[in-house]
């Protein structure tokens, strides 16, 4: 699977126009979407894993076992989430298409760390040359376990560098997904803990990772069979329509190569 | 037989020099849309066209002043006359019908020339021409209504057809009763010679997209072409200056994807 991508930097004040104008672009209403996001990074050869800790998942462990053995990479494990899975009832700054629990007031926090669905995502370092005017990488995603994930996640060669959550509003444009969205950091007390929360704190003391409260908005077309040059080209194309449809408003690039490095050093 | 009288060779020199000129103008017109790479600009076109126009006009004038001996005068071979060398030149000379092609041309112009009288008030520049190269017939009619009469009817006119549009369904182009009855008859019927395009099935895709244009701010497609405009328009010089200044974000989108992919703080590499 592959991943074309175009990236571009909206700074806080046009966040409203720019959901506004996609809404009115893609002719649908945003779909809210809240992800944790833990990155682990492979620490040793993990040739030696033995594959163990799903076992209802058999052809989803047969391409994670190629994939981890390929090399040392940074690899991303993703939960949805929702607001009112924070401790507290979400602030009046939390958009209003989220969904809200709103009657619970004192039930506190309705998250519960062993039911939370994981996803592994695997990226791939962007293509080098060919098509520099857009990024394009080697894609994989895999369902994973419930609940706590550190434990398989360290029997298959990684451990837990660091999580975040990503809050942001999505849009489908025919082939291309529209995501909105910016990094949220959890509030640091002392040391940052070495593995997932178990517990998510207000959302009002989430604070976003670029002060300003930019948001970065990323457009993609998923390719299914990435060795098809006439899919790539014309996914390519729809993605540079897309690029000039929204010319007026952001200026959608490729990313850097570099800063999308996965590789594990 | 009598000879011509210089001022009859007069006319017909006169005739010949007009005509010329419409050819020359006509061919030039021709020319330029053939030739040059791109178009001639509008003004250019606009130019040419008036020339033509004029030279239409002051042929038409002159044709219609001297009918009546341009139609009292027919073509005679004298003895002296070089028919091996300009056989064809006197073929066209002695013809009493006219060309198939320019019958044609005729017969266009005289339909023209009758819409034309049938709607008082505006006349085609093509049917008067034509008319008066075919011997004026059209002259008369046009001044068939009085002043006073033609007043009355543009006064009338306007009220009487808006009620009338007002009494129909309309979709376009064509009330929804003609529709029904087929546009292609309809079209014969009222003589149209322009194919008016029947836009019921581009309507309807239309208003499938119309979400488009409901939502929270209007889009529409750019008059450039590529692109599409928005209502809000960020694009505006104040909007784009406020992001300059200030407001643009700290850190730099990179280092948020790095940050993304790798954990790796901003600032800390």
């Amino acid at each position: 699977m592959h991943e074309l991508l175009l990236f571009a930097s909206v700074p806080a004040h046009q966040h409203h126009e720019l959901l506004q104008q996609l809404a009115g672009l893609t002719a649908m209403q945003p779909r809210h979407r809240l992800e944790r996001r833990l990155v682990f990074k492979a620490h040793r050869k993990p040739g030696l894993s033995n594959a163990r800790g799903g076992t209802n998942q058999g052809a989803d462990i047969v391409r994670l076992n190629k994939m981890l053995n390929g090399g040392m990479y940074y690899t991303q494990v993703v939960g949805p989430i929702s607001e009112p899975d924070f401790e507290t009832q979400p602030s009046s700054s939390g958009d209003p298409d989220a969904p809200m629990s709103g009657t619970d007031e004192t039930a506190g926090s309705s998250y519960d760390y062993d039911s939370q669905p994981w996803k592994l995502e695997f990226r791939d370092i962007p293509e080098a040359g060919t098509r520099s005017t857009i990024t394009a990488r080697l894609a994989a995603s895999a369902t994973l376990p419930k609940g706590d994930i550190v434990t398989p996640m360290n029997a298959w060669g990684y451990s837990f560098v660091t999580e975040y959550v990503v809050e942001g509003d999505a849009f489908i444009h025919n082939d291309i997904v529209i995501f909105l969205h910016r990094v949220l950091q959890y509030p640091i007390h002392g040391q940052e803990p070495h593995e997932p929360r178990r517990q998510l704190p207000s959302f009002r003391d989430m604070s976003p990772l670029e002060r300003s409260g930019s948001y970065i908005l990323q457009a993609a077309i998923t390719v299914q069979d990435g060795s098809n040059q006439e899919l790539m080209r014309t996914a390519s194309q729809h993605l540079f329509g897309l690029r000039e449809q929204l010319k007026s408003a952001v200026r959608l690039e490729h990313a850097d190569r570099l800063s999308l490095d996965t590789r594990a050093k | 037989m009598t000879t011509p009288t210089p001022d009859q060779i007069k006319t017909l020199e006169q005739s010949r020099q007009r005509l010329v000129q419409l050819t020359h103008s006509l061919g030039s017109l021709i020319t330029s849309l053939n030739q040059s790479d791109p178009l001639p600009s509008w003004p250019s076109l606009q130019s040419q066209a008036s020339i033509i126009s004029s030279n239409l006009l002051t042929l038409s004038t002159h044709l219609s002043e001297n009918h009546e001996l341009l139609r009292s005068i027919p073509a005679y071979p004298a003895p002296e006359f070089p028919t091996k060398t300009h056989g064809n030149t006197l073929e066209q000379l002695l013809r009493t019908k006219l060309d198939p092609r320019v019958d044609d041309w005729v017969s266009r112009g005289r339909k023209g020339d009758t819409n034309a009288l049938a709607r008082p008030g505006s006349t085609l520049p093509g049917g008067g021409v034509s008319s008066a190269l075919v011997g004026g017939f059209g002259n008369g009619g046009a001044a068939g209504l009085s002043e006073g009469d033609l007043a009355a009817l543009w006064e009338w006119a306007p009220v009487e057809a808006n009620m009338e549009a007002r009494r129909r369904n309309w979709g376009g182009d064509f009330t929804l009763e003609e529709r029904e009855r087929g546009v292609q008859g309809i079209a014969a019927e009222l003589g149209l010679r322009r194919t008016l395009e029947d836009d019921e099935g581009s309507s309807e895709e239309e208003e499938e997209e119309e979400p488009d244009e409901m939502e929270v701010v209007g889009v529409r497609k750019s008059i450039t072409g590529s692109g599409v405009e928005f209502d809000i328009a960020p694009s505006g010089a104040g909007a784009r200056a406020a992001a300059q200044e200030g407001a643009a974000p700290l850190v730099p989108l990179d280092d948020i994807l790095r940050y993304m992919t790798t954990g790796v703080l901003p600032g800390q590499r």
